[in-house]
């Protein structure tokens, strides 16, 4: 029918709007900070901005399956302090690499248990994994707390090699830093999960709508355990990015992620109604929300307005996203 | 006027409205007498939708008039259509759930009703002129879709309303529950209030209305007294084409028996046991919360239930959930096509192939080529009507939905193909190429459970039907040669439990 054609059409310009929106607005922003602000545009600033990047992409990475699937994790937080102050406790003991897999292993099961308390209470909308997620994740700073006894490890405590941590902080490959490299062999990794795979589709049909899904056949409860559990494995690789650049592991340290990573996900237009959007959407969502904060810094705008800014463009995401139209 | 000498309360003149790149209305006149019932029939996107809007107010016109009540309606919006004694009651209802029925008929206004005593007395008054007992403090959220219509209603008549328009208004009611509707229009008729009435349903249309206006493609082909109509006139100018029949024949060759249900027993159900044979439509008659919903949702492994024993092929399987089912050889179409059948903003491709996904992946990857040959297939076999297989589902019409979610499951060929309310919502020519398939799923082995409130599609398409009141069965009988009261009789629990109907 015509009318279905022309519709789509304009469907389609809309979300190519949508999609360029977000480049746009990077573009306009590393443009204007960079004529204000030379120093915006130096190797050193750069490098700056390619580390920052780091434990916010990985968070958030983990953080865009578990929205497609159309439910929420706030204890990205405590997973990450968790996994802080364990692994870093461990690699006086057990060495480095061992040290390393037990970190990414202890987020993953945190996110799995995020699943499992979820699937057996039987909370089955955003709202119900908002407030359990935020639970677990008191439960796991609470740990982190417990474990470390409230105190700061050091990279200089550790008299054994931590090779492998300080190259993951500092270290470069060529001109790209080595958490740069890791973010973009996970982002391949899962941009394929996500695309290519049985269990991305499945992911993305339950979230789209998980009454059919689960009527059509499709495992939506296994759909839920692998989502929370890529969200709670990116959160531990995040920590130990995190962690392996400040070159201490306190456990707070995670503070604040869960939100930025929510924000990162919502602003680059993966919709929280589930189903629809992208890991690559993230990637453009935190290099807005990274830069912002840069040029902020840089124009020396103070913390407590960027973050009214911040809170202004998640309201202007979510506003952006309920104008579109199913 | 074909409306005669009655004084017109509405009149509508060479109103058309465009949308971007689609003319919705095309020069619609119509002209409403007061007290009179005016049906208007027509497929799904033939424009009635759009005018009620504009009467409404949610839509503005391009060009026409709007006369209501002897005054020129001009850039309303909806709060003012009411207040001009201009009512709608749409198919999804506009109520409040979480409030009590007094509150949401005078939703906002408490003040002018003094208060709440004053609005639930009021509220009370309304209720019982329509020959309705619900208590007014009740939430509406524990009504059923016959209660709840007729708080619209209610809340209608106390905006002093000359005019009622009811959108499909019998979609979510169960026979009785009509019955009782087509009381209230009546008496509202009496009061002199007029009243559009919308519907697909052309049994309601001659049952009840006055005039009847038929549209098809944005324009009104024709308004008529109901008594110059045919029934199968009315259908050729719905659908612009001649229809010979409503059903086609029902399949012939029914074999041996392919599964055995035995006791199925939950809060609701109480020792349901039947069979199915193969290449039969068995269906399933009942008032809307009689169980016959439950029944299959326990089958498919959508609910969790357990005890009961499921028999295919003679063979003993336990089904926990519906992947289990899916692998059973069992298809379902779910009684809530948009909530619980699509994921409406995905594409038209991806809704078809959701139950096949092991069939075109390997190693845990998908093969999109594979999966466009499937989208492609179906669409073309089932001659679903959409610009392509990318568009999200959501775009098509009622019919084309549904047939997405039919060869979603054709995909995997089901032996057992569940389809509880397959026409529900949609047009006529749809419903007949939906009977169609189902004919040919049944004449090629297929067996297929029909649930319907429609009681004229179960009796025409069923080689058996069973009926179900208050979560037990209560008879099994030969459609084809059992009076109809007899069936209905005993799916509102009135004749003994005897399995003796059938022959």
């Amino acid at each position: 029918m015509n009318a279905q054609v022309i519709n789509r059409a304009m469907r389609g310009t809309g979300s190519v709007l949508r999609e360029y929106l977000v480049l746009v607005m990077i573009g306009v922003l590393a443009a204007v900070t960079g004529i204000v602000e030379p120093k915006f545009v130096s190797g050193a600033n750069l490098v700056n901005i390619m580390r920052q990047f780091g434990p916010l992409i990985m968070v958030s990475l983990g953080m865009t399956f578990v929205i497609l699937g159309n439910f929420i994790d706030l204890s990205v937080a405590g997973t990450i302090n968790l996994v802080a102050v364990v692994t870093i406790s461990l690699i006086q003991p057990f060495g480095q690499i061992p040290a390393l897999l037990m970190g990414l292993t202890l987020g993953a099961v945190c996110g799995a248990l995020n699943s499992v308390v979820i699937l057996t209470s039987g909370a089955l909308t955003q709202a119900e994994a908002l407030f359990l997620t935020f639970g677990m994740s008191t439960v796991y700073s609470a740990i982190a707390l417990l474990y470390s006894g409230g105190t700061t490890m050091h990279f200089w405590d550790i008299t054994k090699s931590k090779s492998v941590f300080e190259a993951i902080g500092s270290g470069s490959v060529g001109p790209l830093s080595v958490s740069f490299v890791i973010f973009l062999v996970l982002l391949a990794a899962l941009w394929i999960f996500q695309s290519q795979t049985k269990e991305g589709r499945a992911i993305r049909l339950t979230g789209g709508n998980k009454t059919a899904a689960r009527l059509a056949g499709v495992r939506i409860k296994r759909s839920i355990v692998v989502i929370y559990t890529i969200g709670g494995f990116m959160a531990g690789v995040g920590a130990i990015v995190l962690f392996s650049r400040i070159t201490t592991a306190a456990p707070v340290i995670g503070a604040g992620y869960e939100t930025n990573a929510i924000l990162s996900v919502v602003v680059g237009g993966t919709t929280l109604k589930g189903g629809k959007g992208s890991v690559l959407r993230t990637v453009m969502g935190v290099l807005l929300i990274i830069l912002m904060s840069n040029c902020l810094d840089l124009l020396g705008v103070s913390t407590y307005l960027q973050v009214a800014v911040k809170g202004a463009i998640l309201v202007f995401a979510i506003w952006l996203d309920n104008r579109k139209q199913v | 006027m074909e409306t005669g000498s009655a004084e017109v309360i509405l009149s509508i003149r060479g109103v058309s409205k465009t949308f971007p790149g689609v003319k919705a209305l095309d020069n619609v006149s119509i002209d409403v007498a007061r007290g009179m019932v005016h049906g208007i029939v027509g497929e799904n996107g033939a424009g009635k939708s759009t005018l009620m809007k504009i009467l409404s107010g949610v839509y503005q016109k391009d060009s026409g008039t709007v006369v209501f009540d002897g005054k020129q309606i001009e850039h309303i919006t909806p709060h003012q259509s009411m207040l001009s004694g201009l009512a709608i009651i749409y198919q999804e209802l506009n109520l409040v759930n979480t409030m009590s029925v007094g509150e949401n008929v005078f939703l906002g206004r408490f003040k002018e009703m003094k208060g709440m005593r004053g609005t639930h007395a009021a509220a009370r008054k309304l209720l019982e002129s329509i020959g309705s007992k619900v208590s007014t403090t009740r939430l509406v959220s524990e009504l059923s879709m016959s209660e709840k219509q007729m708080v619209e209603i209610a809340k209608a008549l106390s905006f002093k309303s000359k005019l009622i328009i009811m959108d499909e208004p019998s979609s979510s009611l169960t026979a009785e529950e009509m019955v009782e509707l087509v009381k209230i229009i009546r008496q509202l008729k009496g009061q002199g209030i007029s009243i559009i009435y919308i519907s697909h349903k052309l049994d309601e249309i001659f049952e009840f209305c006055d005039i009847v206006s038929v549209m098809r493609d944005g324009r009104v082909i024709d308004t008529q007294p109901k008594s110059e109509f045919s029934r199968s006139e009315l259908i050729t100018k719905m659908v612009g084409r001649t229809i010979e029949n409503e059903y086609p024949p029902r399949p012939q060759a029914v074999g041996e028996v392919l599964m055995e249900v035995r006791s199925i027993n939950t809060q609701k159900l109480h020792d349901v046991s039947f069979t199915l044979r193969k290449g039969e439509i068995l269906g399933f008659v009942g008032l809307v919360g009689s169980g016959r919903t439950e029944i299959v949702r326990a089958l498919f492994g959508a609910d969790r239930v357990k005890g009961h024993q499921v028999l295919i092929s003679g063979k003993p399987i336990n089904i926990r959930n519906p992947k289990g089912a899916k692998d059973a050889g069992l298809g379902f179409i779910p009684e809530d096509r948009k909530l619980e059948g699509l994921v409406l903003p995905f594409s038209v491709e991806s809704n078809i192939s959701m139950a096949s996904i092991d069939r075109f992946s390997k190693f845990g990857f998908i093969r999109k080529s594979l999966e466009r040959g499937i989208g492609a297939r179906q669409v073309a076999s089932l001659d679903i009507r959409t610009p392509s297989t990318r568009v999200p589902v959501g775009n098509l019409s009622g019919g084309n939905q549904q047939k997405c979610i039919v060869g979603r499951w054709l995909e995997i060929s089901p032996r057992i193909f569940i389809m509880d309310e397959p026409t529900r919502g949609i047009d006529v020519g749809a419903k007949f190429e939906i009977y169609t398939l189902m004919k040919k799923i049944a004449e090629e082995g297929g067996s297929i459970i029909l649930i319907s409130s429609e009681l004229p599609e179960v009796l025409n398409m069923s080689n058996r039907v069973l009926t179900i009141f208050e979560g037990r069965i209560t008879g099994e009988f030969d459609p084809q040669s059992t009076p109809t009261d007899t069936i209905m009789s005993a799916a509102l629990g009135l004749a003994p439990g005897l399995a003796g109907g059938a022959a």
